[in-house]
């Protein structure tokens, strides 16, 4: 898949998105830090998940940003379950490893869904993911030089 | 030594003389002969066995030379020339034969050995199970040898390095030879490989890991510059946060030309509103990216107008929508900028 196609649909996909953000009332000028953050969550959440689908299910991050998408907007109750779940398909960590144990776990924490991954496809995924994220902040300062002038 | 019939002939030159020792045991090497030789008796016991008459029996024992053969082993050469071949009392007789020594030796006398003549008729052939023997006997020898040598070599090593500056040397131990054509040491090899070309292609991606050797820093800095990109795009997002929210994209033109695309598929409950179905693929992708894409030749560049003193909505980056009441800015993408800007 060309990095262009994925930056082409993810700008599609991320102002469509903004477009679709809860608007704010004309009569307040001045926005409270408590709607700011809100509102920086909920485009956080635009940005996770129109990379995602950008780039399509064949990767196991992307799949893992949908999940994680869809278990935030779920509600508290039904959240322990999938936690459970991920910690039931978490890998049993045996035999050494490249970098000793510290590294690939923190490695392992910062990917999404590299919990249940070995080294060899972690490895494949962060660099993918890598690609991905770089893509993303130059779309995001495009816009939001655009959009601050 | 020289074994010759049971004797042992211990020559020792001192000088000139050359001293023999147990000469005289020679004499009990004829009595011996004398035993092995056939007894002449009537044996009358052997011919009630062979049911044979007396004479023939006799003339059984006495020649040796002459072998009597049944009549259905007649054609057979090599079964019975192999228990001759075979036996110990062949050899013994061989021996009789080829020793040169005589009875009234005398003490100044040399000794000479010959070589034993083959009574075959092949005289190349020889024994299979002697000349295994004879190699596995070689083979040991020259392992001891080697292993004689090698330890000599890394004594001499050590007391060099022990002279020089007490430095052992470095002993690389081989592994075994069934180890590297297992299947799961050739599993575990090609996984390493891959682990390798992976940790390079990072290397590539993540910018000034060229120069670091060593997987662990290598692996500290993909740690770190992961951890920078996700914080940088937390703080766009706060900064696209903290923009003025009332900025509308307009983006009905780009949704109308898309409205038949897979991208549209809503799922409830979710922010990002084009997720794809599992299983699901891009069709027809390249159509609408060609619709994406406006034509930007003949519209001005952000931030420079041709009229500067006259702005008009055409000419404007932002333009006030008057026919809505809203209040709100919106955002001209069909006259101020194109699609691809965000490419850039």
């Amino acid at each position: 898949m060309k990095q262009s196609s994925i930056k082409t649909r993810f700008t599609y996909g991320f102002l469509r998105t903004l477009k679709r953000l809860p608007k704010t009332r004309a009569k307040s000028s001045s926005f409270s830090p408590e709607e700011i953050s809100k509102r920086c969550r909920i485009i956080k959440l635009a940005t996770d998940a129109s990379m995602a689908s950008a780039v399509g299910p064949r990767r196991a991050w992307s799949r893992a940003l949908i999940r994680r998408v869809r278990s935030q907007r779920r509600q508290r109750q039904r959240q322990w379950l999938v936690m459970r779940r991920t910690r039931r398909g978490e890998r049993k960590k045996g035999g050494k490893e490249v970098g000793g144990g510290g590294q690939t776990d923190s490695l392992r924490k910062l990917v999404p869904g590299g919990e249940t991954m070995e080294l060899c496809t972690l490895l494949g995924e962060t660099a993918h993911y890598i690609k991905c994220l770089t893509t993303q902040v130059q779309v995001m300062r495009n816009i939001v030089d655009l959009f601050s002038n | 030594m020289d074994r010759i019939a049971g004797t042992e002939v211990r020559s020792v030159n001192c000088g000139e003389e050359i001293e023999e020792i147990g000469v005289d045991s020679l004499q009990f090497g004829e009595e011996i002969r004398r035993l092995m030789a056939a007894p002449t008796h009537t044996g009358s016991s052997f011919a009630a066995l062979l049911e044979l008459p007396a004479n023939q029996v006799m003339e059984l024992l006495n020649s040796p030379d002459t072998v009597r053969t049944p009549a259905s082993l007649a054609g057979d050469h090599h079964v019975i020339e192999r228990p001759s071949r075979f036996s110990v009392f062949a050899a013994a007789e061989m021996s009789t034969e080829t020793s040169s020594i005589p009875s009234n030796s005398t003490p100044h006398s040399h000794v000479v050995k010959l070589e034993p003549v083959n009574s075959d008729s092949n005289p190349n052939s020889s024994d299979p199970m002697a000349e295994n023997d004879n190699r596995k006997s070689t083979k040991r020898k020259e392992r001891e040898k080697k292993g004689t040598g090698s330890t000599k070599q890394s004594k001499s090593v050590a007391n060099e390095s022990s002279g020089d500056g007490e430095k052992l040397p470095y002993v690389h131990v081989r592994a075994r030879r069934g180890q590297a054509t297992d299947s799961h040491s050739l599993a575990e090899r090609a996984r390493r490989e891959k682990i390798n070309a992976r940790m390079k292609l990072l290397q590539e991606l993540v910018p000034g890991c060229n120069k670091i050797s060593g997987t662990a820093m290598v692996l500290d800095e993909i740690i770190n510059h992961v951890q920078s990109l996700q914080h940088q795009v937390e703080l766009l997002s706060m900064r696209l946060a903290a923009v003025n929210p009332r900025i509308d994209v307009n983006l009905d033109s780009l949704l109308a030309a898309e409205s038949g695309s897979p991208m549209d598929t809503n799922f409830p409950g979710m922010v990002m509103p084009m997720m794809w179905p599992e299983g699901q693929g891009y069709g027809n992708r390249q159509q609408y990216e060609q619709l994406w894409y406006f034509d930007g030749l003949h519209q001005p560049v952000l931030g420079r107008e041709d009229n500067a003193s006259f702005i008009t909505p055409e000419t404007s980056l932002l333009s006030y929508d008057s026919s809505k009441d809203s209040g709100e800015f919106r955002f001209d993408m069909q006259f101020s900028v194109p699609f691809y800007f965000f490419l850039l």
